[in-house]
């Protein structure tokens, strides 16, 4: 992913390659392209070949392995050239720079590096710290956590004039702290993401763009999602006899024919038409109907208004932006709370009156609006304004999330079914706001805490766009589920002695 | 439930205990044995209230009784929006109490209208929450619920939902008045609190029954799932009245309120009626000491063997006087079965209490034996008519005997503790418990299912030669003094409230208002920034903290434990479990890691549900560890050797106690449970010591309360126990340890002070461990020092040298005395409530020491000895234990040690010796 301003980097965690064939490996590098690969967590010389064989273009990093003397390794990126490795001279002033090294107690090595100009890094943009066995402890009995090797970890971020964030190779891919550190006195902020080289998360493959602004943006990726296992309706057992085959790759499964696939023990008729119809629809990036069901009926030809809304967190305290695209008219309509993020009655009132007035007739449309956005407008209709409860359940309501993933209605090529990677994966592209629904609720608890404060004023333009832009994803997401290839395959045991006529492999 | 008429027709015969012990047929017992002693308890009448008094006449016309005194005043309580505890006894009607409370809240808020019928299809007005501990009573509370709305001609919505519930789930929270659950299943129905809102929006009535079952451990958690249902009621606009039913217990106020974090009322003057009873404390025969190794009629598990035990009653006397010091007794396992058989044989209606599945069955065939090798007495036509009834056999079975004890056709019933709980099975005569159960409560909910209204009853409790039974037997007034034991729940244990802490920001996002209602300040700051920077939640109290780990942080409470990574015990594969005889549903509760390696390491033998079973493996290598067992049957259990020490012990409160100083305050204790032994079942001999457990030692962060003895009074016993040796039941070459009969005294009071707990307070004894050391201060965290914890790992051996550097480090002659912990992870305030009653505790373990007529220097079962006691019960010294404890009560004559202080006492070089 070698963009404009920042360095895509993969983490591969030790026990997640124990799970996954290298052609998994490969599918993962080839789906993120990487500038660089990490493997965080214990010093593993097979993991390093593994991802080597698999990455053979891409530096691979593992500095658990030095038996040189090379305690640390030092990458940096400008756009000109790419990713190299650099023995830490004369930098020019805007390079990313990737420190790692080889365990935790390098650190105060590094640190005198970096503070004698031993070592240099680029000033003007953000320096990345790579500890690959770095974990934050915690205990439940005292209530308190403790960050392994905090004073270097303050020394070496007040040594840099640019900022500076850990990658620590213990934290789930999910984690994203801004720890408060003291050195010599004067506090430090020092922000750290994780690499995911830990117990719960042994499962998930990390990916984190770092910035030229010293942020990390990551995101995880269960490593079932690659390789033949991203097939749905192949498990470990299945994928192993397709490897048997001769099948490495989602491609070469939609070589085989349906009735070879049905060769194999445990593969039904309807099971083997899933697979090789979602190997054809990750490889093409077409999505597939499999059911002859519609995702939303509306109660004349207007499309479905395209709903999200963004809250304080996942248990929201305050609905704060509701927006709405509507296909018909092209136009988009947001309430967002502004001023007083404490109370969710205003914001949820303009919404709930604005929607009933002039839509009552019209069809809504989510994605996971059932676990989420409904779930929470009715909480706070219930609290707020109960009068309106049996309004709103009159409205149609659909969530297409539900009606293609956990239905079974559709095969959609993305990766994940979140719908930015849905949406990305069917051709839709974004307007770049830099934004993750995390980011949005954590600017807005900024707000909440100060909401007088304009540091801590949200840029409201910015996050208007941002729940603009994904709902007009949904709708890209509709339309090309609505337009996509249609075949029922609970229909096709039925075509025929071969069921050939009817069934997935005509097309 | 209420008093009903005796519905059975069956002839009633008085017997008191007089009749019972002249007419067994043994030679020499008579009333005046000293094996037996009889209570007599006379009638108490009814006091009662006509139901107009307190109710509005559209619910008092209908109620065909009266009210008992203690109904009506807990109804006018809740009439005030007081929330109320009840603590009464068995059958004195407490289920209507909030069943009456729920109607005429029904009624008020208009869901019913005033002739009972349901004023419109749904309820947004009023509902109500009844928690139960345990799924059996669940059903039997829903069915008298459902009777008393009948009766009153109530259209009223009385649902179970828990995890049982098939069905219509939904329809039951969207329409239900009444919901019937259990705290494991509230606590994960809370995550999807906007499903239940028209319930909780509505919700005024919370009752809680059997409240005195929540200590402990479970208590706890109980107290934490409470102030989570609070928060998600007040969310939605529910305001809930809490009502509490609970046996007797000591400190109801304190529990109830601890519980709820709310101001009770308590209403414990019982206005129920009983009829004359007689209790009789009956002592199994003694018996002389044997040295048999192989297993005698004691075991569990041999036919052959049970039918000796019936033949050896024919030839055993009662004359204690043949024998002047008893060391052993036959095991009430042996001897509540004849008592059983003898009083079904005279078609008394009888109850045998016993605590295992295994020994409702053993005792029905001893008690059959007991009946044909007694034929002269019993004749021999007749036929015996009892059967077995545990929760392992089966709905229908279970039913089945429940319905032929109430029409009559079965005469006894030999059960576990699954009858000790409301489940109707009509009206019955005696009650027969084998051992004590533990605490007074349980004695007298057991006990107090015999007999109704002006009905003669009678209880006889056999015991068994253990510390808790001894002491009751020799001190009947114990059983009729008035407090009860303290019910012990503590929200101090941090592991298990930050664990709630995730659930409630799961369920609602934490906020400034949860400060000091869910916690306080300090401590909701505290575990919110941990749980932040260790990447479990998300924001601050002054905005939103909004839970963001794994999904459902629900599943992490562990009802049991007090973490998350409890060990679950499972069947190993391929079990047969027809041919053992298990139910499906064999419920074993999981284990702290403390408990894991004592008693479940690998080759460790237990007893489950009445069952033996084997470990077989134990695999803590993944996050949820599991220890699978296989059932056996063998003639020997395993008890574990451990070693233990207390270090960095910090004092947060201490008082002097008759010149001796009490501390309570948190330390760490390393257990390392490294060796066990197997023991035959019959007599308790070893079959082979020390086996290696290959567990590695434990370091748990805990709560513990200690005692230091003074100097003059250590200096003193030292030199009057100078003498003792092997007494103290060491062996031969370590009985020239220094100090060895003082530092015997000092264990046998730890172990002492740990087994009679139970006597005051509602605690296990299972998750208390104590060290008797004649160098406390070692153990301490000191200011100038690093903590020692810090340094050592989990290597004993480490904590061994780190403790003698300690030692020549302080210098300064240190003090003697013993600790006792909480051996869970974080404590669960046992040792807290132990530092606040210590002196009643002191009290008891003196007069159990003292009166105990084992005529041993190192004790037996009765007194000193502890059976988790990890240095094989040696050594011990019961006459200088008695000589500390009498001190610390201020109950010896200071003076008299005068003659055993030396010209200048103080300053000896000793040894560092300790012994848990």
């Amino acid at each position: 992913m070698a963009g404009t301003d920042s360095v895509g980097l993969l983490a591969l965690s030790s026990t997640a390659l124990e799970r996954i064939s290298l052609s998994a490996v490969r599918d993962a590098v080839q789906y993120f392209t990487p500038d660089l690969v990490t493997i965080p967590g214990p010093r593993d010389p097979v993991a390093y070949a593994t991802v080597r064989e698999a990455a053979r273009n891409i530096p691979v990093l593992h500095p658990q392995l030095a038996t040189d003397g090379r305690h640390v390794r030092h990458y940096r990126y400008t756009p000109e050239t790419g990713v190299q490795e650099t023995s830490g001279e004369c930098p020019l002033h805007d390079t990313i720079d990737l420190l790692a090294v080889q365990h935790c107690s390098v650190l105060s090595a590094l640190e005198s590096q970096l503070s004698t100009g031993e070592r240099r890094t680029g000033s003007d943009a953000g320096t990345f710290l790579i500890v690959p066995d770095l974990a934050v402890e915690w205990d439940t009995t005292a209530l308190s956590t403790t960050l392994p090797h905090a004073e270097e970890l303050a020394a070496i971020s007040a040594t840099l004039p640019e900022p500076v964030t850990v990658l620590a190779g213990g934290q789930p891919p999910t984690y994203a702290h801004e720890w408060q550190l003291v050195h010599n006195a004067t506090p430090v902020r020092v922000p750290m993401a994780g690499l995911g080289a830990t117990d719960s998360a042994d499962s998930m493959v990390g990916h984190c763009s770092c910035t030229t602004h010293g942020k990390a943006v990551a995101m995880a990726v269960d490593c079932d999602q690659f390789g033949l296992k991203a097939l749905n309706g192949v498990g470990e057992a299945t994928a192993d006899r397709l490897r048997g085959e001769g099948c490495r790759t989602k491609s070469d499964v939609r070589d085989l024919a349906v009735s070879e696939l049905v060769g194999l023990p445990g593969v039904g008729r309807a099971t083997a038409e899933r697979i090789h119809a979602h190997a054809d629809v990750i490889s093409s990036g077409e999505p597939l109907v499999l059911t002859n069901k519609t995702p939303v009926k509306t109660r004349d030809d207007r499309p479905p208004l395209c709903l999200d809304i963004e809250t304080d967190g996942l248990s929201p305290s305050i609905i704060w932006q509701f927006g709405v695209y509507d296909p018909a008219t092209d136009s988009y309509q947001a309430f967002i709370e502004t001023t007083h993020p404490r109370d969710p009655a205003p914001v949820l009132e303009a919404f709930i009156i604005w929607l009933l007035a002039n839509h009552r007739d019209r069809t809504i449309l989510t994605w996971n609006g059932h676990r989420f956005d409904y779930r929470y407008i009715r909480q706070f209709l219930h609290r707020f304004f109960p009068e309106y409860v049996a309004a709103w359940d009159d409205l149609w309501t659909y969530d297409l999330y539900k009606w293609a993933v956990r239905d079974g209605n559709a095969l959609l090529p993305g990766r994940t079914n979140k719908l930015d990677h849905v949406a990305r994966a069917l051709g839709y592209e974004d307007a770049s706001t830099g934004l993750t629904g995390a980011q949005t609720a954590t600017a807005y608890q900024a707000f909440m805490r100060n909401p007088d404060d304009p540091e801590t004023e949200p840029d409201w333009d910015r996050h208007r766009a941002y729940c603009e832009d994904d709902c007009r994803a949904l709708w890209h997401v509709y339309e090309a589920i609505t337009q996509a290839n249609r075949r029922d395959v609970t229909d096709s045991g039925t075509g025929g002695a071969d069921g050939q006529q009817a069934g997935l492999t005509d097309f | 439930m209420n008093d009903t008429p005796p519905t059975d027709t069956n002839s009633r015969i008085d017997l008191t205990g007089t009749d019972l012990v002249e007419t067994f047929p043994r030679t020499g017992l008579t009333p005046d044995s000293p094996n037996v002693d009889i209570i007599e308890l006379p009638a108490k009448p009814a006091d009662t209230v006509p139901p107009t008094d307190v109710l509005r006449s559209s619910l008092a016309e209908p109620y065909p009784y009266d009210l008992f005194s203690h109904q009506a005043k807990a109804l006018s309580a809740l009439e005030n929006g007081d929330n109320v505890a009840v603590t009464t006894s068995t059958s004195s009607g407490k289920t209507h109490i909030y069943g009456l409370q729920i109607a005429r809240n029904l009624l008020e808020a208009g869901v019913l209208n005033d002739d009972g019928t349901r004023a419109a299809d749904g309820n947004d007005a009023s509902t109500a929450l009844c928690v139960y501990p345990m799924k059996a009573l669940t059903k039997d509370q829903h069915d008298a619920l459902e009777a008393l709305y009948d009766q009153l001609g109530l259209d009223i919505r009385v649902r179970i939902y828990d995890g049982d519930t098939t069905g219509d789930r939904r329809a039951i929270r969207e329409r239900a008045d009444v919901i019937l659950t259990n705290f494991a299943g509230l606590n994960v129905y809370l995550e999807h609190h906007d499903k239940w809102s028209r319930f909780y929006s509505a919700l005024d009535m919370v009752a809680i029954d059997e409240s005195h079952t929540y200590t402990g451990i479970e208590g706890m958690h109980v107290a934490w799932i409470l102030r989570r249902l609070q928060r998600v009621a007040g969310y939605w606009g529910g305001g809930p009245q809490y009502a509490l039913t609970s046996a007797t217990i000591g400190n109801p106020q304190e529990h109830s309120e601890e519980l709820l974090n709310a101001p009770v009322t308590v209403v414990d003057q019982d206005g129920s009626p009983h009829g004359p009873r007689d209790i009789v404390l009956w002592n199994p025969p003694p018996r002389a000491q044997t040295r048999d190794e192989t297993p005698d009629e004691y075991s569990l598990e041999r036919e052959s063997e049970d039918e000796r035990a019936g033949d050896t009653d024919g030839t055993s006397t009662d004359d204690a006087s043949e024998v002047a010091f008893v060391a052993e007794r036959a095991p009430a396992s042996v001897e509540a079965p004849k008592v059983f058989d003898h009083l079904t044989a005279r078609d008394i209606r009888t109850l045998l209490f016993c605590p295992s599945r295994k020994l409702t069955e053993l005792s029905v065939r001893r008690a059959a034996a007991h009946r044909r090798s007694n034929s002269r007495a019993y004749g021999r036509s007749s036929a015996s008519e009892y059967e077995a009834y545990n929760a392992g056999l089966g709905r229908r079975t279970r039913h089945s005997r429940e319905n032929q004890f109430k029409s009559g056709t079965l005469t006894g019933l030999a059960t576990t503790s699954a009858l000790e709980l409301g489940i109707d099975i009509g009206t019955l005569d005696a009650t027969v418990l084998m051992g004590y159960p533990g605490q007074r409560q349980a004695f007298w909910q057991r006990i107090g299912r015999a007999g109704r209204e002006a009905s003669r009853s009678l209880a006889v409790m056999v015991g068994d030669h253990r510390t808790l039974d001894q002491y009751v037997m020799s001190h009947p007034e114990y059983l009729l003094e008035t407090d009860v034991e303290d019910a012990v729940v503590d929200i101090s244990n941090n592991a298990v409230f930050a664990t709630h802490l995730l659930c409630a920001a799961d369920e609602i996002a934490l906020d400034g208002k949860d400060i000091d209602t869910f916690a306080a300040e300090d401590r909701l700051r505290a575990a919110v920034t941990m749980w932040r920077e260790a990447g479990f939640v998300d924001g601050y109290l002054d905005a939103t903290v909004h839970y963001s780990g794994p999904g459902r942080p629900q599943t992490r409470v562990n009802l049991y434990g007090t973490t998350d990574t409890d060990y679950q015990l499972r069947l190993a594969d391929g079990v047969d479990r027809e041919r053992w005889e298990l139910p499906e549903d064999l419920d074993l509760e999981p284990i702290d890691r403390n408990r894991a390696y004592r008693d479940y390491h690998e080759g460790a033998v237990r007893l489950q549900h009445g069952q033996q079973f084997e470990v077989v493996a134990v695999d803590d290598e993944r996050p949820q560890p599991v220890i699978e067992l296989e059932p056996v049957d063998c003639e020997y259990y395993t008890r574990s050797r451990s070693k233990v020490n207390v270090l960095d012990a910090q004092s947060e409160r201490s008082r002097d106690v008759n010149g001796f100083t009490l501390h309570f305050g948190r330390g760490t204790v390393l257990v390392h449970h490294h060796a066990y032994d197997e023991m035959y079942v019959g007599n308790s001999e070893p079959k082979q010591r020390m086996i290696p457990t290959d567990t590695a030692p434990i370091l748990m962060d805990t709560q513990l309360c200690w005692l230091e003895v003074p100097d003059d009074i250590e200096a003193a016993l030292i030199r009057k126990y100078n003498e003792y040796g092997v007494e103290t039941g060491v062996d031969p070459d370590q009985a020239q340890i220094a100090h060895l009969g003082y530092v015997a005294g000092l264990h046998a009071a730890e172990h002492a002070t740990i087994q009679t707990a139970p006597l005051e307070l509602r605690v296990d004894t299972n998750d208390l461990g104590g060290l008797a050391t004649l160098v406390m201060d070692t153990h301490y965290a000191h200011p100038e020092y690093d903590e020692i914890a810090d340094s050592v790992g989990d290597s004993f051996e480490a904590a061994m040298a780190a403790l003698e550097q300690r030692t020549r480090q302080l210098g300064a002659k240190p003090s003697s005395g013993w600790f006792i912990y909480d051996g869970v992870d974080g404590g669960l305030g046992f040792a807290r409530a132990i530092y606040e009653n210590f002196e009643a505790l002191a009290e008891r373990a003196r007069d159990q020491l003292r009166g105990c007529q084992c005529g041993q220097p190192n004790g037996c079962p009765a007194c000193t000895f502890d059976e988790n006691c990890g240095n094989d019960n040696k050594p011990l010294l019961r006459a200088a234990a008695i000589d500390v404890l009498e001190h610390l009560l201020g109950d010896a004559d200071r003076d008299a040690l005068e003659s055993y202080l030396p010209d200048e006492y103080g300053g000896e070089r000793r040894p560092r010796l300790y012994y848990s």
